[in-house]
């Protein structure tokens, strides 16, 4: 009788409380989940309400169509002629390292594009179809709007290109998430997990297991594989869908068109003060780029870790990224590209 | 007319009235967790099995499920689908028993077994017809540690009853 | 140890009965083991906003109404399992999500601001990447 009450005891304890603060909130248009671990409630709330204060912040000052926020500002002055407008030093600071990163992607990755996309209805809150003029896309691609259109000295910025506009939306995710671990650094948290919209930054662990994120497949509410992210990793991943439905943003800069082939695009981005942007932007120029092509996207964008799910749902993985990976289905095929 | 019972018609008899009275005063006592009761009228059934043979035990456990599902006014209900079911479970497993080698396995061998077959029958009846989503998988683990608990005791009970009352020398 | 062993001989329990009860015992270990790490999930998060609405057991039949910014999300519960019945937002993702039964399965409405989240023994990750 003694050792059965042992044994249930034991049992039970095993499936003890740990000291994980979830919270769960609504910015940037998208669910943001904060696991905050180890630490007092009050702390981990306290901590959880200076980022999501910062979201706030930056959503209100990088919002591509509300007229009020700064960037929106800036597109107006581009538009209008070639007046220079100052331009706050962390405002000055993304577009710089946008444009390296534009670059760095053989412009697949364009931010300069804001018309394109308004063209396309994606700069509204509500998702209903837009009549699509083609001669209104060509219009866009053919003024070749391009970040180094822009010109920045000493905070004051004007573009050379009246058809540059400003959109952050493959980038401000991930600027976040790089905001968020620096706020949770300096208040000494050491163990966290943020999520913005399905990006996702890691620090430290969970507790003694390292923390573990599902990738979702594209077409299903399931995760097809766990990823475990050690502290500073971050994951990030650009699809054809949103919450299960087919919903392709994703332009080609160079068609004008969005982007067709591929279904996901997932990407593992090692410690680095830039792994948040690098978990945002640099799925994109790989996911925009036709299937014989994206390792070589991969390489310039210096990814190793990346899972691709193409068109007819085939899987290819980087090898470093298959090593990492522990399926939860059994794919069909994988294929492992070898460097 | 008249029928002519024998000395051990009687004592089946009072076993009997035993069983139903065991089941009775249990079923007014609160059980700890929904569905698991000690099944102490099992003792009765177990007892008789060694003192008689399977069909007089069987006979025994049978009339106690459908005297006291009567007596409690829940015939045909439920309540009285699993009881008949756990019944014939263990009933079944205790015909299987006799295969066991009787030096080695006594009472509470005999007794964990049934109980066992009880529970896993009234899980299975469970799933099958009265709820059957997956919640209650949750549950199997504790049931079946409940069975094996009260299993131990009801076997140790008769076990030290079997010795207190050995068989009558008529 | 010897007084033990009598007081164990005189409960009449056999050499089989203790081989026995320790094989079922195993089995016991066995099942907490399988079934109390299971996917199915228990329980369920409602989350409205930024708060906890409720977290409620999956083994009920009930519908709830959750007010959010654009109106009434209307969570049906049946059979271990749950979805959005109905919401009032523009594009039904939530509702074309179906019924959610596993442990760490998520269904949202972004627009109403109401997330459905399956709570069991073990969630096989911390959080989903999409």
């Amino acid at each position: 009788m003694r050792i059965f009450a042992f044994i249930v005891a034991i049992l039970l304890a095993s499936c003890g409380r740990e000291p994980l603060v979830q919270t769960q909130s609504y910015v940037f248009g998208t669910l943001v989940d904060i696991s905050i671990y180890g630490e007092s409630e009050a702390k981990a709330h306290q901590v959880t309400a200076q980022v999501l204060q910062n979201f706030q912040q930056l959503h209100r000052q990088l919002h591509a169509w509300k007229e009020t926020s700064e960037l929106s500002q800036l597109n107006q002055s581009f538009a209008a002629g070639n007046q220079p407008i100052k331009v706050t030093p962390e405002l000055s600071k993304m577009l710089s390292q946008a444009t390296q990163l534009s670059i760095q992607s053989d412009g697949l990755f364009n931010p300069a594009l804001g018309h394109l996309i308004n063209v396309w209805g994606f700069q509204r809150d509500e998702f209903t179809p837009v009549q699509i003029n083609d001669a209104d896309i060509q219009k866009w691609v053919k003024a070749q709007p391009v970040m180094s259109d822009i010109v920045i000295k000493n905070e004051m910025v004007y573009s050379t290109n009246p058809a540059v506009r400003l959109d952050l939306g493959g980038y401000a995710k991930g600027y976040a998430l790089d905001q968020a671990a620096k706020i949770l650094r300096e208040q000494g948290v050491k163990n966290a997990l943020v999520n913005i919209g399905g990006n996702i930054i890691a620090l430290g662990a969970h507790g003694d297991k390292p923390w573990r994120v599902g990738i979702q497949h594209p077409r299903s509410a399931k995760p097809m594989a766990t990823l475990e992210l050690s502290d500073g990793w971050a994951v990030g991943t650009s699809g054809d869908y949103q919450n299960g439905q087919r919903y392709c943003h994703i332009l080609d800069p160079r068609s004008g068109y969005p982007a067709q082939g591929t279904q996901a695009v997932t990407v593992l981005i090692p410690p680095s003060e830039n792994a948040g942007v690098m978990s945002d932007v640099a799925s994109k120029p790989i996911f925009i780029s036709a299937e014989n092509a994206k390792a070589e996207a991969a390489k310039k964008m210096h990814v190793a870790f990346y899972l691709i799910v193409n068109a007819q749902g085939k899987v290819t993985v980087s090898e470093e990224m298959n090593r990492r990976l522990n399926w939860l289905i059994k794919t069909p095929e994988i294929k492992v590209l070898r460097d | 007319m008249r029928i002519n019972t024998t000395l051990d018609d009687h004592r089946v008899a009072k076993l009997a009235a035993l069983a139903i009275g065991l089941h009775l005063l249990e079923s007014i006592m609160p059980s700890p967790l929904p569905g698991v009761k000690p099944g102490i009228a099992n003792i009765v059934t177990l007892f008789v099995l060694y003192r008689f043979d399977f069909a007089t035990a069987a006979w025994v456990s049978l009339l106690r499920v459908f005297a006291t599902s009567l007596l409690l006014g829940n015939f045909l209900s439920p309540t009285f689908a699993l009881s008949l079911c756990g019944a014939m479970m263990s009933l079944g497993m205790l015909g299987l028993t006799q295969f066991l080698p009787r030096q080695y396995f006594g009472p509470v061998s005999l007794s964990i077994l049934a109980a066992f077959a009880h529970m896993i029958g009234q899980l299975m009846l469970v799933r099958l017809w009265l709820i059957p989503h997956a919640g209650l998988a949750y549950l199997v683990p504790l049931f079946m540690a409940a069975a094996l608990l009260f299993g131990l005791i009801n076997g140790i009970v008769t076990s030290h009853l079997l010795a207190a009352y050995p068989k009558p020398a008529d | 140890m010897k007084a033990l062993f009598n007081h164990l001989k005189f409960s009449r329990i056999l050499i089989g009965d203790w081989v026995l009860f320790f094989a079922a015992l195993l089995l016991l270990i066995f099942l907490f083991k399988t079934y109390w790490h299971s996917e199915p999930a228990t329980k369920l998060q409602i989350r409205q906003g930024d708060k906890i609405y409720a977290t409620l057991s999956l083994n009920q039949s009930r519908t709830l109404l959750i007010h959010g910014p654009l109106g009434d999300s209307k969570i049906s519960i049946q059979n271990g399992q749950v979805r959005f019945e109905s919401s009032p937002c523009r594009n039904q993702y939530c509702v074309h999500q179906g019924w959610l039964k596993h442990s760490g399965q998520v269904a949202i409405c972004l627009p109403n601001q109401v997330s459905l989240e399956l709570l069991g023994a073990d969630k096989p990750f911390d959080s989903l990447n999409y």
